[in-house]
């Protein structure tokens, strides 16, 4: 294997922050070369010097042989480096060819040649098992998978030799994720270099030639085989500790007092969804993207308005439609997308936990200097929310502790009614292992939880009760101790077969 | 403090801040040092106003910039709110306008101060609350709304007034820019007032956090429980009571109710906050900023009248300043993250 | 949930009754209708052939243009061989081009323009005179003479001169060396802004005397509030003040009287109603004004109908009406206030 990128001591500090603080990496012709840490060991920073959006302070860059700089994420887009960012940076109001061919235009004096744009993603697309994507439709409409498929499709029009994947699967379901593989090897059988980031080892066994390791912004270990290195090792060069992720079992059978009642509920995702939750109970939805397993939690939510059927909290029915009902009720969302639907990213930890539960910190509406940052804190050490600071910007903090704070927020209001829609998406290892600590604390002193995940272990390991949803439809109802994950996988994926 | 230790065997990459000054001074550094390049441009404005002109340090000349400033202040108060809350207001002006004329009409007169002055109020709250129902509930963007709202209101107070100025004859409304208490007017008194209730529902009350969330993620907000339309809604008339309150300052102080008054108070307004460090996004912003904002676009105009130059010059000065105040405000905040 | 009912109810009809009560606020009580104008008299009071006269001019965003619009219909309204067509008032130059194109159309007698700009109606003036309509330019002058068959206006220039030969004498009849005296102007960069400017630079030069703090407003008493404001405190003595119009005059008179000032004579412009009141009651520091007078819409209607009937001016010997006539400035005084009262318009 002939080297195409070598990496070798860089730093790069901010102000009062060493992001990267010795960081070596070696990537061969061909191979898929994976990238693990925790959140803030420095991959995102390791990833933009790559790309040329940040000078690194201190260290060498080599590339094809030769000593390099990026200036400008111009100028390594010019060296053939692609990244397909974790947040898609596509423009949502231009089609799909536009977006596949943006900055790269095939033009001719001066006008962009459309029709060779489009035909140039029709055909991308064709190789990327998506011909169903229509290069004229606004990349905006496409759902998070089609969005992903497109930010492959334009590295791939940039003739890239070098593609870096930031965490590609955390939206996509099993199929499209085999169709990501199969692309991935295609590549690399070209030539073509990978750099894949994810937090799921059993991705990274699958599709993986070496590892690196980060931790704290410098390289703790590198070119471990993919394949063959034990999980428990992995875990402990990423954690510095050897964890236990795997999900506590319940120590006590659910109680008896049925909490929240969805009967009969359509939307205009799904219909005829039943379901009971009693204290103490998690009840799971397992199912694919788009598959109406997010609309059923936030209809039950009043987010979204239902067409029939009714929701009881304790025996009272919610006006639907109104999230302010649901949450006097004392129902509480962990939405899907934290970054947007769930925080005030600039606003401080304290002003984000207590935004349901305000009124209570304040006399007559008004409210005293940090009035709640007494029970912030409080509740971020119930969580053990790190760093222990209420004062500090939730955007600082990693995706692991934002969730802590989303679940701290209904916490503190303390409804009994917990809906968690992924709550794991984008949470390092070791956090992982922290919520499933905390959702299992927390049915034990008898909240109602329905917990929302793509990951069938985690709804099976979670939920005393699961639901698995196809389609808009529940398809099959059963405690999980009946289930495993192929049973839960012919289901999920049952029209498949069919 | 039960303040439990962490059992992580190991903490994350970040520093705890050193213990921070007590709530109070922060909020107050903190306000000012936002806006160093704002006070940076003022005390610019003050030593070129010292050296160029020998009655711009007087106190009289300085209640006149204040007096000058405190109709646009209030104004801003207003917009301040909306703009936080991710919208944005154009018919603050002519909403003033008309309230002014409507609260100065010879009928509305015949009832006496208190009725003019609730005339003025009703009619700005009247009007924000249109735009905020509109906005919230019709589901139309802002910037349209308002825009509607502003020609529409400039037509109206035409028609109620036929175009000309109505006279105040009313004794005590026009007392109101001729008293002062203890040498100040009372004019300044108000803009205060104002400034301060706006500042204290803003940043110690509930309406305010919320409005901070709703600007800053309205989904978050949302999904939180948080009733976002009928905050939005509230943030209109907000900003219509503003225009009310300012509209029975400007009938007092130029003697008149008139569908010229405010011409332009939106911009004027919209500028004021934004080169005061309010997001145009929303979620983030400062109070302090905006009335900063106001004062140094009251200071170049007294400057300049002051040393007789020309209103084309003035014009020139006024966009330059902009531009400079806003680059010196980014660059201090970025020394100071 | 019936507490919630109970609370919108209850604020519902609070909002329902706060709608009533401010309807009955919009109510305006006209002052008495005292458009300036003179009835007919000697042989031209006889009624000719009867005649259609067409007016445009723009809308009125100050009590001066309001008074023109409103003169020009009661002139017409003295005259029974007069039918008055007036068109939508409009501050848009292709608006005000398409409804005068209307009454080209309309084959009217005569027609009165007061143009929004001369220059941008000039070819529309010639359109019509070459479909033998004559036009009488009221005020805005077209660019060629024969884009109009008569053009009346007021004198911008001499306004100026009435002001500072007013304010020089008052001066040195004080005897004041070295005077101070300021001058707050309208819209600079119109020319007739700057006309007047010259006018009373001139003026005051005859006697010595030249300006000092100079500022130009909009027009508007808020404009005019905030620029004496600003002025006062940039002079603080004065000897004579000119503000060019009255209607900003209103804010002018208020920031004075708001700064507490009073050691200096004020001198307005235009001749509003309201100007010569405060100038008869002798109360404030306005103590003349120099009028540019709406009147002129009056004698434009009464010209257009002489035109029209293609008779001359009575007492002049000419058989016909003259191409041009500059109104002279007048200055109102505690004197004479009485006489021109019933021309000030209200602002």
């Amino acid at each position: 294997m002939t080297s195409l990128l070598t990496v070798r001591g860089i730093v790069k500090t901010f102000p009062g922050v060493r992001a990267l603080d010795g960081v070596d990496l070696d990537v061969a012709e061909g191979e898929v070369h994976c990238l693990l840490g925790q959140n803030g060991a420095g991959k995102s920073t390791l990833i933009k010097v790559l790309a040329g959006a940040h000078q690194p302070d201190a260290g060498e860059l080599t590339w094809a042989g030769r000593p390099v700089a990026f200036p400008s994420p111009h100028a390594a887009d010019a060296a053939g480096i692609a990244t397909i960012h974790q947040e898609l940076d596509l423009v949502p109001g231009l089609s799909v060819a536009e977006n596949v061919v943006l900055g790269h235009e095939p033009s001719r004096l001066g006008f962009t040649r459309l029709r060779d744009a489009e035909a140039l993603t029709r055909g991308l697309l064709l190789r990327l098992g998506h011909p169903e994507i229509p290069p004229r439709r606004e990349v905006g409409r496409l759902s998070a998978a089609g969005q992903q498929v497109v930010s492959v499709a334009r590295a791939l029009a940039r003739r890239a030799r070098l593609i870096v994947m930031d965490e590609p699967t955390a939206v996509l379901d099993p199929n499209e994720v085999r169709n990501l593989f199969r692309v991935v090897r295609e590549l690399t059988a070209e030539g073509v270099s990978v750099v894949y980031i994810s937090h799921r080892l059993e991705e990274i066994r699958e599709i993986g030639d070496r590892v690196t390791v980060l931790k704290d912004g410098a390289t703790v270990a590198r070119d471990l085989p993919a394949r063959t290195t034990p999980t428990a090792e992995v875990i402990r060069l990423m954690t510095g500790r050897p964890v236990e992720h795997a999900i506590p079992p319940p120590s006590a059978p659910p109680g008896d007092e049925v909490v929240l009642e969805v009967e009969d509920l359509a939307g205009a995702d799904f219909r005829g969804v039943s379901f009971t939750v009693r204290a103490g109970e998690v009840v799971g939805l397992a199912g694919l993207v788009g598959s109406g397993r997010s609309e059923i939690v936030e209809t039950v939510y009043g987010a979204r308005r239902a067409t029939a059927g009714t929701v009881r909290v304790r025996g009272r029915a919610l006006r639907t439609g109104s999230v302010a009902a649901a949450v006097r009720a004392g129902m509480g969302l962990c939405p899907e997308e934290r970054k947007s639907q769930g925080l005030l990213l600039h606003e401080s930890v304290a002003r984000n936990v207590s935004l349901p539960a305000l009124g209570r910190f304040a006399r007559a509406g008004f409210l005293g200097p940090d009035a709640e940052s007494g029970a912030a804190r409080a509740v971020m050490a119930r969580l053990d929310v790190r760093p222990a600071d209420p004062s500090r910007p939730v955007r600082t903090l990693s995706g692991g502790n934002q969730q802590k704070v989303v679940l701290a927020r209904w916490l503190l209001h303390g409804g009994g009614v917990l809906l968690l829609d992924e709550p794991t998406r984008g949470v390092d290892v070791g956090a992982r292992g922290e919520i499933y600590a905390l959702i299992r604390q927390l049915a034990e002193q008898g909240v109602a939880v329905v917990v929302v995940s793509s990951e069938i272990p985690e709804v099976l390991g979670l939920a005393d009760t699961v639901l698995v949803v196809r389609e808009g439809r529940v398809v099959h109802t059963a405690p999980a101790a009946e289930l495993d994950e192929g049973k839960v996988l012919d289901l999920v994926m049952g029209a498949a077969h069919v | 403090m039960s303040e439990q230790t962490t059992v992580s065997a190991e903490p994350m990459a970040t520093e705890e801040p050193a213990a921070g000054p007590s709530p109070w001074s922060r909020l107050f550094l903190g306000g000012v040092g936002h806006n160093l390049g704002l006070v940076a441009v003022l005390a610019l404005l003050a030593v070129v106003g010292v050296a160029t002109a020998d009655t711009f340090a007087t106190t009289a000349n300085l209640l006149t910039i204040l007096t000058s400033a405190s109709i646009i202040g209030v104004i801003t108060v207003g917009a301040t709110f909306v703009i936080i809350g991710g919208g944005i207001d154009l018919s603050v002006g002519k909403l003033m306008a008309l309230a002014s004329v409507w609260a100065t009409t010879v009928a509305t007169q015949s009832f006496g101060p208190w009725v003019m002055v609730l005339c003025a109020l009703a009619v700005g709250a009247a009007g924000g609350l249109l735009n905020g129902l509109l906005i919230a509930y019709g589901r139309i963007v802002p910037f349209i709304v308002t825009l509607a709202m502003l020609i529409s209101a400039q037509g109206l107070a035409e028609r109620i007034s036929g175009r000309r100025s109505q006279i105040v004859t009313d004794p005590t409304i026009a007392a109101i820019a001729t008293t002062r208490l203890l040498g100040i007017p009372l004019l300044v008194y108000l803009f205060a007032a104002v400034v301060a209730i706006g500042w204290v529902v803003l940043n110690r009350t509930t309406f305010g956090r919320r409005t901070f969330a709703i600007g800053g993620n309205p989904e978050a907000a949302r999904l939180a429980g948080l009733d976002v339309r009928r905050h939005t809604a509230a943030l209109y008339v907000v900003s219509g009571l503003c225009c009310g309150v300012a509209a029975i300052m400007i009938a007092s102080l130029t003697t008149t109710g008139s569908s010229t008054h405010g011409t332009l108070y939106e911009l004027d307004a919209i500028a004021a906050v934004i080169i005061g460090g309010t997001l145009l996004s929303g979620g983030r912003g400062t109070l302090v900023g905006s009335i900063l904002g106001v004062l140094v676009f009251t200071t170049i105009t007294n400057l300049f009248v002051l040393n007789n130059l020309d209103t084309d010059v003035q014009n020139i000065a006024k966009g330059a300043i902009i531009v400079a105040a806003v680059l010196v405000q980014a660059r201090a905040r970025r020394s100071t993250p | 949930m019936s507490d919630h009912s109970r609370r919108g109810f209850l604020s519902g009809a609070l909002g329902i009754g706060a709608v009533a009560a401010l309807t009955a606020c919009t109510s305006n009580a006209a002052p008495a209708n005292n458009a300036a104008g003179a009835a007919p008299a000697g042989d031209n009071a006889e009624p000719g052939k009867p005649v259609t006269i067409g007016f445009s001019c723009p809308a009125a965003d100050h009590g001066w243009i309001a008074a023109i619009a409103a003169n020009a219909q009661a002139q017409a309204a003295r005259y029974p061989d007069v039918t008055f067509e007036a068109v939508n008032p409009t501050t848009d130059i292709t608006q005000q081009i398409a409804a005068v194109d209307t009454l080209i159309t309309k084959k009217v007698s005569a027609l009165v323009i007061l143009p929004n700009d001369g220059s941008q109606l000039t070819a529309l003036g010639r359109k019509a005179m070459d479909a033998g309509i004559p036009v009488i330019n009221l005020d805005r002058v077209f660019d060629s003479p024969l884009a109009y068959r008569t053009w009346i206006g007021g004198d911008n220039y001499g306004m100026g001169v009435a002001a500072g030969t007013y304010i020089g004498e008052q001066l040195k009849a004080k005897g004041v060396s070295n005077p101070v005296i300021g001058e707050i102007a309208g819209i600079d960069n119109l020319p007739l802004t700057q006309d007047r400017s010259r006018g009373f630079v001139d003026a005051l030069s005859s006697y010595g005397y030249s300006v000092g703090p100079r500022q130009a407003a909009d027009f508007t008493a808020q404009g005019g509030q905030r620029i004496a404001a600003n002025l006062l405190q940039a002079a603080p003595r004065l000897d004579a003040l000119w503000n060019h119009d009255d209607d900003q005059g209103i804010g002018v008179l208020a920031a004075i009287q708001q700064a507490g000032r009073g050691e200096f004579l004020m001198v307005g412009g235009a001749g509003s109603a309201n100007a010569m009141r405060a100038i008869k009651a002798d109360d404030t520091v306005l103590k003349a004004t120099v009028t540019y007078s709406p009147s002129m819409a009056s004698s434009a209607v009464a010209l257009a109908r002489l035109v029209a009937q293609n008779r001359g001016m009575g007492d002049l010997v000419e058989k016909e009406v003259p191409m041009s006539l500059t109104l002279a400035s007048a200055t109102i005084t505690k004197d004479n206030v009485d006489t021109y009262l019933p021309l000030g318009f209200e602002s």
